[in-house]
């Protein structure tokens, strides 16, 4: 997240993850960082529950990052869920860095990815607790984003 | 014909330095101080101000198509590609968080923009690339003889009554010609924008935009863009930095704030640590 003071420390276990994962990938990790959203499937959307690990408020895309039990034929871990546009864009729709806290628990529609990793693109989610519900709205006068 | 051609030039340099006394000296052409009447000319000009969002796409007069006139060969490698996003293959026109560049900062970009109009230029800012810049120098300079290449090219403009008239050289040749956010190809060299940018109404304006590139266009691709006005404070810039999406914040070993660079897919999704491998 992004804040004034000294960011909250990610989980050993993630970083540990993270790490190895790191190590891996770099041979074939693309830079890409602003991209399309073709390796997601809109045939094939999915609706479960989750828990916020962390709402990455971050440009080009916000990620929202959260763990969840088996669902479909995925294993339980943690998903990262892209949102399509960035805090610029986001904050013009009404959400906030703070609209989803790390623990919130959430109903999530997402496309998954066709490759069948555990990565998606976030279309919306429900804050269980309050029943608020966050979408991807537009912004008066422009093109929705995709 | 010698001597006349000296005596021309001389005359010249003289004007030169009658001409813009206040402008140039030895240390070449200068960015003069401005003057309490040079900014009185521009509080007539038309207001710019505010925070603009980018509408819908549409084209610029009778009979244009909707994808730039691509030369046949430049046609075939649109379609490859076309056809690879269809499959979930993703080709896409802001690998590497490079700056888009012309057109795609008018055409294609879901971002705002702002103008800021000061005595003898036009600085355009986009909420992208790390907060976008391009400079229309309306202070009456000529393009340089041989820019050095860039993204956003050699701007000059001037304003044609309320249409502010730029004209834009001096591109990089990877610089793209895009037909959609994930498709496009590369100007190839020799590339030349024109654009007429106007106020359409109160709180909207109007891109005209004419892009010539013999290279790889049969004609020029002419298109528009409109965008809307906000003044809310909520539309307000925020800083945005493309690269910073590849990073999650963490602590080192020290307790230092630092990034950690996210996994991605081969289009630029982001992954999970354990599922950085490709299924």
């Amino acid at each position: 997240m992004t804040s004034a003071t000294k960011p909250s420390p990610m989980p050993p276990r993630f970083r540990r993850l993270l790490a190895v994962a790191l190590v891996l990938a770099v041979p074939a990790m693309p830079l890409a960082a602003h991209h399309s959203f073709a390796m997601f499937d809109p045939g094939r959307p999915m609706t479960f529950q989750a828990t916020v690990k962390t709402l990455q408020w971050t440009a080009p895309h916000a990620i929202l990052w959260v763990q969840a039990g088996p669902v479909g034929g995925y294993d339980a871990g943690l998903w990262s869920l892209e949102l399509p546009t960035s805090p610029g864009n986001l904050s013009k729709m009404g959400w906030s860095r703070t609209v989803l806290k790390p623990g919130d628990k959430v109903v999530v529609d997402i496309n998954p990815m066709r490759d069948g990793r555990r990565a998606g693109q976030f279309k919306k989610a429900r804050i269980v607790a309050t029943g608020k519900v966050l979408g991807i709205g537009t912004i008066p006068g422009t093109q929705p984003p995709k | 014909m010698r001597l006349s051609r000296h005596w021309i030039a001389l005359c010249a340099a003289g004007l030169a330095v009658t001409g813009s006394a206040r402008a140039d000296d030895d240390r070449g052409p200068v960015n003069r101080a401005p003057t309490a009447a040079d900014w009185a000319r521009i509080a007539t000009l038309p207001d710019l101000s505010g925070v603009w969002s980018p509408g819908p796409m549409d084209r610029f007069g009778p009979g244009s198509t909707t994808a730039p006139p691509w030369k046949p060969g430049q046609a075939a490698q649109i379609a490859a590609l076309e056809a690879l996003e269809k499959q979930g293959r993703p080709q896409n026109i802001y690998v590497n968080c490079l700056p888009e560049g012309l057109p795609s900062s008018v055409t294609q970009t879901l971002n705002s923009v702002e103008f800021l109009v000061t005595p003898g230029r036009v600085t355009v800012l986009g909420e992208f690339d790390g907060n976008r810049l391009r400079r229309i120098w309306t202070d009456g300079r000529p393009h340089p003889a041989d820019p050095d290449p860039t993204f956003s090219g050699d701007s000059i403009g001037h304003w044609d009554k309320d249409t502010l008239v730029v004209d834009t050289i001096g591109f990089l040749p990877q610089v793209f010609i895009p037909m959609s956010q994930g498709v496009g190809l590369p100007n190839d060299g020799d590339m030349h924008v024109e654009e007429r940018i106007a106020l359409a109404g109160p709180d909207t304006l109007q891109v005209d935009i004419v892009v010539h590139a013999p290279r790889v266009l049969t004609r020029p691709w002419h298109a528009r863009r409109l965008f809307t006005r906000h003044r809310e404070r909520t539309f307000d810039f925020v800083e945005s930095s493309c690269r910073q999406g590849d990073f999650l914040d963490d602590l080192d070993a020290h307790g230092n704030a630092i990034y950690l660079p996210v996994p991605k897919d081969d289009g630029g999704a982001r992954l999970p640590p354990d599922q950085a491998r490709s299924k």
